[in-house]
């Protein structure tokens, strides 16, 4: 990919407003033993969507849960002045109970209004209304994947979303839907972070971070 | 406030959801109580100095055997990852966890506790000394169920490793307590003063130490 | 941190020069010691010869209680520095304060039954040394609990801090409680309460069994050392880029 040439497409807005943003100098990671990010170093502004790529193994899960402050850091520094919303592997959503009282928590915790209409309007965007009130243990997989993005439709507008596999078991129609939130996200002045496959918010022309597999 | 007291909220709902295990874990305090006479057999005079200790002991393994899924579930679906994220900080969420699990497994079986006092002939005027030291014993055993808990989260044998880290520390609550429930001075005996020392340093410390177990979230799916 | 693994030399140069002095010390104190302490020294004129085990129960107890310290301290610096080498001494110290632990509580039993009529009684000493040992068990088990090894260091580290509230009480539970076991007779308020003759090979047994300890420390940690070592060379991986740089 050509970052030179896409930077010209970069939505407009986004170059109005500050650069605060990411900033990743020299960063290292242990996992056990082993130094899986080894001298990583990005820096990302307002209204950047970066994809992550690299083999299975190469750290991609690994920097997203260390940006998310969930692993160590062993050398080199992250900052990032604005709030970080995670949707990692797991969906954060206990089965017990149901998608819509996930999602008010969620908000509860981390100080987000949650009046009902701006639950309602979250459960909307990524059409889950429909499920909204079952208990998630008995929802399908690409349901419960789609409850867990809901929470992107209450982030604050400058929040940096990590994004880690989004689209897995996604339907066609969820993932334009996420492709969509995503993009938009980015043309107001956020920035997002996924470690996904090479077509994720293709539209938007994202830039690459490509991690190299381990040697063995 | 609003993060913890949700934290709270949306364990009670977890709890209530599946209130089967509470039921479990009632059945199981009964059980060990009935245990002792069967065990040491119906003799009177042998059993009633032993009404109290017994009460304790029941009480002290059932809590603490509520304890091993304290937090592995909210690890396994990501939630502890949200909470460290949030506005509501690791030893605010060990807290909350621990005051939902007071209420939704401490609190039943002190209520439990006047019924099995009897059955075990404990006179009625010394069941109120009883249930206040009991009282803080279980708020203090919970405290413990979440120290242990957090340090052995993610262990291959947690539940057998969380006994081995809390019974020990969970001594002085079952000396001071044992002693309190017996006291010839009535409630507010000096024992239950120790017995509220105890519990108060395990206020301070659980969340601490919790939230310094639980910081890094290693998950054993990907990397 | 990674460095540091890939080549603790400095470490293994500094202990390589301590080992030799060590082991001298420990020998030849242990050797003076067990011989005044066993030919030499009276037998006791209420105890009688049963009193010898004093040589080997009380420098176990210190070190049981010494070593914890150190487990403690590591588990302190583990924490708040991160520095692996403490989590290295900590996982070294552990099973040999275990040892010793469980040699005070074996000798102490050997002693009370003649001394007391019961191989054990519940008293305060004895009953706090056993909880000691306890820590030392649970240390070891959340060590080593975890899949991947690494894991279980933050949360044995919390454990070994935590136990050190025991550590005061086994000092001083003699005090506090009036115990069955007799009262402290080195260190104490006033000096030794102990005849010279007996306090000699005791003093010499105490110099031994310290530098018994702090030899097995070391090698064990040379081990553990010399392991992640190998592990850590083995998975060097590549230097990372991000092509993604604006």
């Amino acid at each position: 990919m050509n970052d030179t040439h896409l930077k010209a497409k970069k939505p407009t807005a986004a170059k109005s407003l500050p650069a605060f943003g990411l900033q990743i100098t020299e960063l290292q990671v242990l996992r056990g033993m082993s130094l899986v990010i080894n001298g990583l170093s990005h820096h990302q502004q307002a209204g950047d969507i970066y994809c992550l790529t690299g083999p299975n193994g190469a750290g991609k899960s690994t920097l997203l849960r260390t940006i998310a402050n969930r692993l160590p850091i062993a050398d080199g520094n992250i900052f990032c002045p604005v709030p970080i919303i995670y949707v990692g592997h797991n969906d954060g959503l206990s089965g017990s109970i149901s998608g819509r009282e996930n999602l008010k928590g969620w908000a509860k915790i981390n100080g987000f209004p949650y009046p009902s209409a701006a639950i309602d309007k979250a459960l909307a965007s990524f059409d889950a209304t429909g499920f909204a009130n079952i208990n998630v243990r008995l929802l399908s997989r690409g349901q419960r994947r789609r409850l867990a993005l809901t929470r992107l439709a209450l982030a604050p507008a400058n929040s940096l979303w990590l994004l880690d596999e989004p689209n897995a078991s996604l339907d066609q129609l969820s993932n334009a839907t996420l492709d969509a939130v995503v993009i938009a996200h980015a043309t107001l002045g956020g920035m997002v972070l996924a470690a996904t496959h090479l077509d994720f918010t293709a539209n938007a022309s994202p830039k690459f971070i490509a991690l190299p597999g381990r040697q063995e | 406030m609003i993060p913890f007291f949700a934290q709270i909220e949306r364990d009670l709902l977890i709890a209530w959801e599946n209130r089967q295990d509470l039921a479990v874990m009632l059945i199981f305090f009964v059980i060990i109580i009935s245990l002792f006479p069967l065990a040491i057999g119906s003799n009177v005079a042998i059993l009633d100095p032993l009404a109290v200790p017994i009460i304790w002991i029941a009480a002290l393994l059932s809590i603490l055997a509520g304890f091993d899924r304290l937090f592995a579930q909210d690890v396994s679906d990501g939630w502890l990852d949200q909470v460290s994220l949030s506005k509501l900080g690791l030893g605010w969420y060990a807290l909350a966890k621990a005051i939902s699990h007071w209420l939704s497994a401490g609190l039943p079986l002190l209520i439990m506790t006047p019924i099995m006092a009897v059955m075990l002939n404990i006179s009625v005027s010394q069941i109120p000394q009883l249930m206040v030291a009991l009282l803080f014993g279980s708020m203090g055993l919970t405290l413990l169920g979440v120290i242990g808990a957090a340090l052995a989260e993610g262990a291959r044998r947690g539940a057998a490793l969380m006994a081995l880290l809390i019974l020990p520390l969970a001594i002085p609550l079952l000396i001071f307590g044992t002693l309190a429930s017996q006291s010839e001075t009535g409630i507010i005996s000096p024992h239950l003063m120790l017995l509220g020392a105890v519990f108060l340093v395990l206020l301070t410390i659980a969340p601490l130490v919790a939230a310094i177990a639980l910081e890094t979230g290693e998950t054993e799916t990907g990397l | 941190m990674f460095d540091f693994f890939a080549n603790p030399s400095r470490f293994v140069r500094i202990t390589n020069r301590l080992l030799l002095p060590l082991v001298i010390i420990s020998s030849v104190c242990a050797l003076i010691g067990l011989y005044l302490g066993l030919f030499v020294s009276p037998a006791d004129y209420q105890q009688g010869d049963t009193v010898r085990i004093i040589y080997i129960h009380v420098p176990a107890a210190w070190l049981a209680l010494f070593g914890y310290v150190g487990l403690g301290l590591c588990g302190l610096f583990y924490i708040v520095w991160r520095h692996p080498l403490a989590d290295v001494a900590a996982r070294a110290i552990a099973p040999v304060g275990a040892l010793f632990a469980f040699l005070t509580l074996l000798t102490g039993s050997l002693w009370g039954k003649p001394m007391w009529g019961a191989w054990w009684v519940w008293d305060a000493r004895l009953t706090s040394m056993l909880i000691l040992f306890f820590f030392y068990l649970g240390f070891m088990a959340v060590a080593n609990g975890f899949d991947r090894a690494e894991r279980g260091s933050r949360p044995a580290a919390l454990l070994a801090l935590v136990g050190l509230i025991n550590v005061p009480i086994v000092k001083f539970s003699v005090d506090w409680w009036n115990t069955l076991h007799q009262p402290a007779s080195l260190l104490r308020n006033g000096g030794p309460a102990i005849d010279e003759s007996m306090l000699t090979p005791l003093i010499l047994m105490l110099v031994a069994a310290h530098a018994y300890f702090t030899i097995v420390v070391i090698l064990r940690m040379r081990a553990l050392l010399t392991e992640r070592r190998a592990a850590a060379l083995m998975l060097r991986p590549e230097k990372t880029t991000s092509r993604g740089l604006t």
